[in-house]
């Protein structure tokens, strides 16, 4: 029987490592094993047992050949030799070397990783993983060593099904975590393996810190050096981010009984030492992520979720974080620039919707005196001038998050913008601590003069978190006048919205002049300037009234918004301005009230052109993927030292998509900004029907003003008509140019009239129609892959059924061969009783075959007697018979020869039937 | 966050006796008449005074529903105190006592203080369950016993502070290695080291000489 497994295996094994000579390699790991299993000496055992360790620990088939019949034998070494330790070593060794991947030299994907298949053959064995936590508690180091190892691995390849397992066994976990106080080699070995365990594993999580996971992580980090120390505290903060990360309950656990100290101690930095190693780096990034994951609270679902976040917030403010934060963020110079981007967003989860903890910030002040200044100030400057997007991003991000519902703090911050003459405004931007925030804000916001329309575009980002719901801030703001510069002579005053609208304008032609060849930076500097525009405009009046002062500026935005050459955002954001300067305008200015803009829209783009721009924009990629906050992926051993290198790999691969908007884009749209714009859309919508339902009338018709007023003369009363009747005739016209375009912009699109709006109305018929195609092509697709899967299906039925028949013949024909072997064992032993009764029974024979013969003798005489009996009696009768005969003179001698002859015939008859 | 000592309890007994309430109750001093089922463990800590020293006590609420046993069962070890709770209105409750008990026998250190508590005594024209009944049950098994509820706050406190003050006596009494942190106790900064002798510091004392 079990060679014909065997054999299976091989077929098996053959196929999949396509080796010929896999079955060498079967036949050898089953030698080894059973001389294992089957061994009498001990010394012969361990020597397989070391013997197979070692083909197994090099290469892939030997691991397979192990993994397909070895498991039951070593967990049986396991389970009853448990005082042999070196058979218990040596069979954990071999366990850990199957479950080992070997790196081959051509490792394709495609090839079956024996490591994974045997990790996953381990994981199923029963009892497997009770039986490894119980050798946790051997005395021997190599025994506990080698089982964590396996363990580990066992959780690498097959998470699930080991975390419900030792979440079955009573005391499992807490045998772990005795590890953790083991000697050191053990006690990394279990950080690691806790490491794994508690991922999204929020049960185990919780009973690892009921073991005081949290005390024994800070003391060992605290051992190691705390951020100075190795790869060790980086595992440690590993596994107490696991711990930590959406998990409420955990989370008080830490705050309310072991307390945040010993984690702001991590973030400290230590005495004079600045160097940072890429460790060191990854240290601090990970106790970042663990403020982080406080800062963030439990899980969603979780009902308290607000109230515990705060109190972590509190907890961590009074702890002193934001001072550490702003040291490792803002203030020391040699922090690499993964630390400090993780830092300021920490310090932007930190005041968020927390108005003490803004207050905070905003009263912070970095440096030594003299040189002191705001800590707003430094991040403003870090934002300005960094040459790193991450870090501008994150500077951003803080400052949206202090700005947010923050009107004092606005206030606060746009109260520093006042315009400095040209002279001084000019001064480099070099370590001016006494300079404003203001003043830096607004000679960035102007640097786009000097063609620096990156900084300018960055300090409008800035401005636009100042100006955001603040209407106090945004009539502010909007009275700041810019200076020309000196050599324009004539340079009058130029508002700095204005100022504002030239650059988006210059970042535009740039883009245009340059070509598709040119970077997209542009588009990104377009799109925040008008996200500025945009956010400056909602709900002001006065913002629209002063947008609109310059004549070109609707020209301009008329333009951008049907430049095929824009991205769709760009053409939607100025489609969005557009919009405000129809529904927040209070001009009564003929020449630039709302029906001015609306007859303008509607004749330059046609209104359904335009809202298309609308529709283009919320199905663009940006809207869509918008997140509600930035997410960074919480990083592991393995995706740690990429983290460290924060590089902008996003430039590399934009050349490619010369159209598509600037992926930074993603990152300044916030949700937010989204609900901004959709909100206005539809507001925008219904202002323009309004528009058009009401049109505005420049003559009152007061039925009383018709009739003639007394003492007026017929002449003055004819004129006065006359002068209504012209008033009431151009309205008229108005009213019916206005109506012809309407007409014709209806007819544009449902006919196809206009060669411009043809393009639109192709471009949509071409774009349905790629549609109806592709919606045809995956149905197909679809069709198919029913087919195929019904294929599969049934192929798998098939095979099941193969597979069962299989199983049946197999069993039958075991059967078979069991009642084969043992009758064949019944007759062996009798023949084997036969033999060893050989001697005596000879004599029997002997005896039977003496009596069979006496009694055949007997039986024979008996009949011979009857016989001969017959014949006397015969033999009297002749002789009477012929002495009559001779009487009568009948020649008795003649007549018997006759008779002789027949008697001789019968006697014949007689003796065959004697014989019978 | 100074502490003389700290105590780990555990909360259990069946589904819906209002054991996550009378945490509630302990923690924050209010009362959720309705309270989602717990899943798995929820954890909740408060400070309390006893014999002038202030004792931190961690509580584990488990979920009393069977398909969790398995979970809860890795918190019994590590526990100095259980509050092991009935509903005096529902009698399977009651009755299902013992096999608590002996879920905790198995699985707890052996000195392990368990407070019984009849919860929702508030309840007195629902009584299923005479105290009478409580306290003999509390006797024959070595229990100390109390009425409680949770929605009244009737002793509520008196419950979390009597099993500590059991413990605290069973410490003053030598009865712990408080060094050893299996048993749910540790000495904190802030606290006299018991007769027994142990450290300051608990993380000290968690430190290199065990294992």
């Amino acid at each position: 029987m079990r060679m014909d497994l065997m054999s299976g295996y091989k077929g098996v094994v053959g196929l999949l490592v396509g080796n010929e000579n896999s079955s060498n390699e079967d036949r050898y790991v089953e030698r080894l094993l059973d001389r294992i299993s089957n061994g009498k000496l001990p010394d012969d055992r361990r020597n397989a047992i070391a013997e197979l360790q070692g083909v197994v620990s090099e290469s892939q088939p030997f691991q397979l050949a192990f993994g397909a019949m070895g498991f039951p034998i070593m967990l049986s070494v396991l389970k009853e030799e448990r005082d042999d330790v070196e058979m218990v070593r040596g069979a954990l060794e071999t366990l850990v070397s199957a479950l080992t991947p070997i790196n081959h030299a051509k490792g394709s994907s495609n090839e079956v990783q024996p490591a994974l298949m045997n990790t996953d053959l381990l994981s199923r064995e029963a009892d497997c993983i009770s039986l490894l936590l119980s050798l946790l508690e051997e005395d021997d180091f190599y025994v506990r060593y080698y089982t964590l190892q396996i363990l580990t691995a066992l959780l690498t390849n097959s998470p699930q099904r080991l975390q419900e397992a030792i979440l079955t066994i009573p005391r499992g976990i807490t045998r772990l975590m005795d590890m953790l106080m083991d000697r050191e080699v053990i006690r990394n070995e279990a950080l690691l393996l806790l490491t794994h365990l508690t991922r999204e594993a929020e049960e185990i999580q919780k009973i690892v810190v009921f073991e005081g996971a949290f005390e024994k992580i800070f003391s060992i980090v605290r051992e190691e050096g705390n951020s100075d120390g190795g790869v060790v505290v980086q595992d440690c903060l590993e596994l107490l981010n696991n711990l930590l990360r959406s998990n409420s309950s955990n989370q008080v656990l830490l705050r309310e009984t072991v307390g945040l100290d010993s984690l702001i101690l991590i973030l400290k930095l230590r005495g004079s030492s600045f160097t940072f190693n890429q460790q060191k780096t990854i240290n601090l990034l990970s106790a970042l992520e663990t403020i982080k994951l406080l800062l963030k609270g439990g899980s969603e679902s979780d009902p308290g979720k607000d109230m515990n976040k705060q109190a972590n917030k509190t907890t961590l403010v009074q702890k002193k974080v934001l001072e550490h934060l702003l040291i490792l963020g803002v203030e020391s110079q040699w922090v690499p620039v993964a630390i400090r981007c993780a830092a300021m967003q920490c310090i932007g989860d930190l005041i968020v919707g927390d108005s003490k903890n803004r207050d905070l910030l905003a009263s912070k002040v970095l440096g030594e005196e003299p040189q002191v200044e705001p800590a707003l100030n430094s991040i403003l400057r870090i934002l300005l001038r960094t040459s790193n997007m991450q870090e501008f991003l994150a500077a951003d991000y803080m400052f949206k998050s202090f700005c947010e519902k923050n009107a004092d703090g606005q206030s606060m911050l746009a109260s520093t913008l006042i315009p400095q003459p040209y002279s001084a405004n000019h001064a480099f931007l070099e370590e001016d601590v006494s300079m404003s925030f203001g003043s830096m804000l607004l000679q960035s916001l102007t640097l786009g003069e000097n063609g620096d329309l990156e900084t300018s575009c960055r300090a409008a980002s800035v401005l636009s978190h100042i100006l955001k719901d603040n209407l106090q801030c945004k009539e502010r703001v909007l009275r700041i006048e810019i200076e020309a510069a000196p050599m324009q002579s004539l340079g009058a005053p130029e508002p700095l919205m204005h100022r504002m609208v030239k650059y988006l304008a210059i970042a535009s032609s740039m883009k245009s002049q340059v070509g598709k060849s040119s970077t997209s930076e542009n588009s990104y500097v377009q799109a925040i300037i008008l996200k500025l525009l945009i956010t400056w405009l909602a709900d002001c009046p006065s913002a629209v009234n002063c947008f609109l002062d310059a004549r070109p500026h609707l020209t301009y935005l008329l333009e951008l918004v049907s430049n095929l050459s824009e991205t769709v955002c760009i053409r939607g954001f100025a489609a969005v301005v557009l919009g405000e300067c129809v529904i927040y305008n209070k001009s009564t200015d003929s020449g630039k009230d709302a029906f001015a803009i609306v007859d303008a829209i509607s004749q330059k783009i046609g209104l359904s052109s335009y809202f298309l721009k609308f529709d283009e924009m919320q199905k663009s990629s940006i809207f869509v993927s918008v997140k509600s906050s930035l997410t960074y992926q919480s990083f592991t051993r393995s995706s740690a030292s990429s983290m460290v290198d924060i590089e902008d790999v996003d430039e590399n691969d934009l050349s490619e998509k010369k159209n598509l908007d600037h992926p930074i884009l993603s990152s300044i749209l916030d949700s937010n900004f989204v609900n901004l714009v959709k909100s206005l859309e539809a507001d925008i919508r219904e202002q323009i029907v309004e528009v058009f339902s009401r049109p505005k009338t420049k003559v009152a018709v007061v039925p009383a003003e018709l009739e003639q007023r007394s003492g007026e003369s017929d002449g003055e009363y004819i004129k006065r008509l006359k002068a209504f009747v012209e008033k009431q005739c151009s309205e008229i016209q108005d009213v019916v140019h206005r109506n012809a375009t309407l007409a014709e912009d209806l007819a544009k699109t449902g006919s196809t009239l206009q060669p411009e709006q043809r393009v639109g109305g192709a471009s949509d018929r071409i774009q349905i129609e790629t549609l109806r195609r592709d919606l045809q092509e995956a149905s197909q697709r679809l069709e198919k892959l029913k087919e195929e899967r019904a294929k599969v299906e049934s192929e798998a039925i098939h095979y099941r059924n193969l597979a069962g028949k299989m199983e049946a013949d197999l069993r039958s024909l075991s059967d078979a061969y069991n009642s084969l072997e043992q009758s064949n064992l019944q007759l062996e032993n009798e023949v084997k009783a036969l033999k060893k009764e050989g001697h005596s029974t000879f004599p029997d024979v002997e005896a039977i075959k003496s009596e069979a013969r006496e009694e055949a003798q007997k039986e024979s005489e008996g009949e011979l007697n009857d016989l001969l009996v017959c014949l006397g009696q015969e033999q009297s009768k002749v002789d009477k018979l012929s002495a009559r005969l001779l009487e009568l003179g009948e020649d008795v001698d003649k007549l018997l020869e006759g008779i002789g002859d027949d008697a001789g015939a019968a006697g014949g008859a007689e003796d065959e039937e004697d014989d019978e | 966050m100074s502490y003389a000592y700290l105590f780990k309890y555990i909360i259990i007994g069946d589904t819906g006796v209002g054991k996550s309430c009378l945490l509630l109750q302990f923690t924050d001093k209010r009362f959720q008449p309705v309270h989602d089922l717990t899943i798995g463990v929820e954890f909740g800590a408060r400070m309390i005074t006893i014999d002038n020293k202030p004792i931190k006590l961690q509580i584990w609420d488990t979920a009393g529903q069977e398909s969790f046993r398995s979970i809860t069962r890795s918190y019994y070890r590590g526990a100095a105190g259980a509050l092991l709770v009935y509903d005096i209105t529902r009698r399977e409750t009651f009755n299902h006592l013992a096999s608590w008990l002996e879920d905790a026998r198995q699985h707890a250190n052996a000195n392990m203080t368990i407070m019984l508590i009849g919860n929702k005594c508030d309840l007195a024209h629902r009584r299923a369950v005479s105290t009478e009944e409580g306290e003999q049950f509390a006797k024959e098994h070595g229990l100390i016993f109390m009425e409680a509820s949770a929605k009244t706050a009737q002793n509520v406190e008196e419950a979390f502070i009597k099993t500590a003050a059991t413990i605290y006596k069973k410490i003053q009494d030598g009865v712990f290695d408080v060094s050893n942190e299996s048993y749910g106790i540790k000495v904190g900064y802030g606290g006299i080291p018991g007769p027994s002798g142990g450290r300051d510091g608990p993380s000290a004392a968690a430190g290199g000489c065990c294992s």
